[in-house]
């Protein structure tokens, strides 16, 4: 029991504190592994028809800012009422389907068949880390959360860096490079990207363990949500940075 | 580099077949095997 007291997630919507501070609040139930997966299937179904929806009618694609503004509010909002978690998760689904639908359009333009390719390798690792997460392969251990945590943080101090810049014209060249560094700075972040999944497992699990109440269920699912949307993206722009060097 | 999407995909084949090893060897959680011969006495 002690190992749950110092939890850690690389995603910042699974903090140590997050189930300790709702374990007061159980009245209807406890979180289950099984209402976990179905609601993370309901999430990635709402993106997918989303996605597909938004691809296929162009008058949508002005609503990609609304849509990523929107995301962030809603991701918020999970964060600090996941009470609510059964009406914002599957807004943020629907509103991040939209974002992705766009991006994904404008990926398999330059490159054709870069689309499926991301969704197969995403959803390919994320079938292999569950795997290797129940098979005792990859372990959660402390040190390993403190390191993909650390990992995590130092990324998005490097991408908040980067958007900082690109407002006064310029950026992180590796970042967006396509030479040998920029694809192993890609490479580095997709496997961070899927270490995270782990992290997410392990959360999910922990919570279960714990008792935590069944809207967590849906904290839960937010979770490996957020963590398979920034690998897909991530895995979009690798295998972009690849395609651009034939 | 022909397929990026093969190359992508060796190090997930290789944590699937070494996971399926390391379950494939996994005692079960009393530590007893999956299945034991023993000696079956007379009449039992």
């Amino acid at each position: 029991m002690n190992k749950h007291l110092s939890m850690r997630s690389g995603n910042p919507a699974l903090q140590s504190s997050t189930f300790r501070n709702h374990l007061s609040a159980v009245t209807e139930g406890t979180m289950t592994l099984s209402g976990t997966v179905n609601k993370t299937g309901i999430g990635l179904i709402l993106i997918i028809f989303s996605a597909g929806y938004t691809w296929g009618n162009p008058a949508m694609h002005g609503l990609v800012i609304p849509a990523v503004i929107g995301g962030f509010i809603l991701a918020m909002v999970t964060i600090f009422k996941p009470q609510y978690g059964h009406i914002t998760v599957p807004m943020y689904a629907v509103v991040e389907g939209i974002f992705l639908g766009v991006i994904s359009m404008i990926f398999e333009q330059m490159y054709p068949g870069i689309v499926i390719q991301a969704i197969f390798l995403t959803f390919g690792t994320l079938g292999a880390l569950l795997l290797a997460y129940k098979s005792g392969l990859i372990e959660a251990t402390e040190n390993f959360k403190l390191g993909v945590v650390a990992a995590t943080g130092g990324i998005a101090i490097l991408y908040v860096i980067n958007m900082i810049m690109g407002f006064f014209g310029s950026g992180i060249g590796v970042i967006h490079s396509n030479g040998m560094m920029g694809i192993l700075f890609s490479g580095f972040v997709v496997v961070i990207a899927a270490l995270n999944l782990v992290l997410d497992f392990d959360f999910i699990e922990e919570g279960v363990e714990m008792g935590a109440p069944k809207y967590m269920e849906w904290y839960g699912a937010f979770g490996l949500l957020v963590t398979l949307i920034w690998l897909y993206l991530e895995i979009l722009r690798l295998l972009a940075k690849l395609q651009s060097r034939r | 580099m022909e397929n990026p999407v093969v190359i992508l995909s060796l190090p997930l084949i290789f944590i699937v077949v070494m996971s399926l090893i390391k379950m494939a060897k996994k005692k079960r959680s009393d530590g007893k095997p999956w299945f034991r011969i023993e000696k079956v006495e007379e009449n039992e």
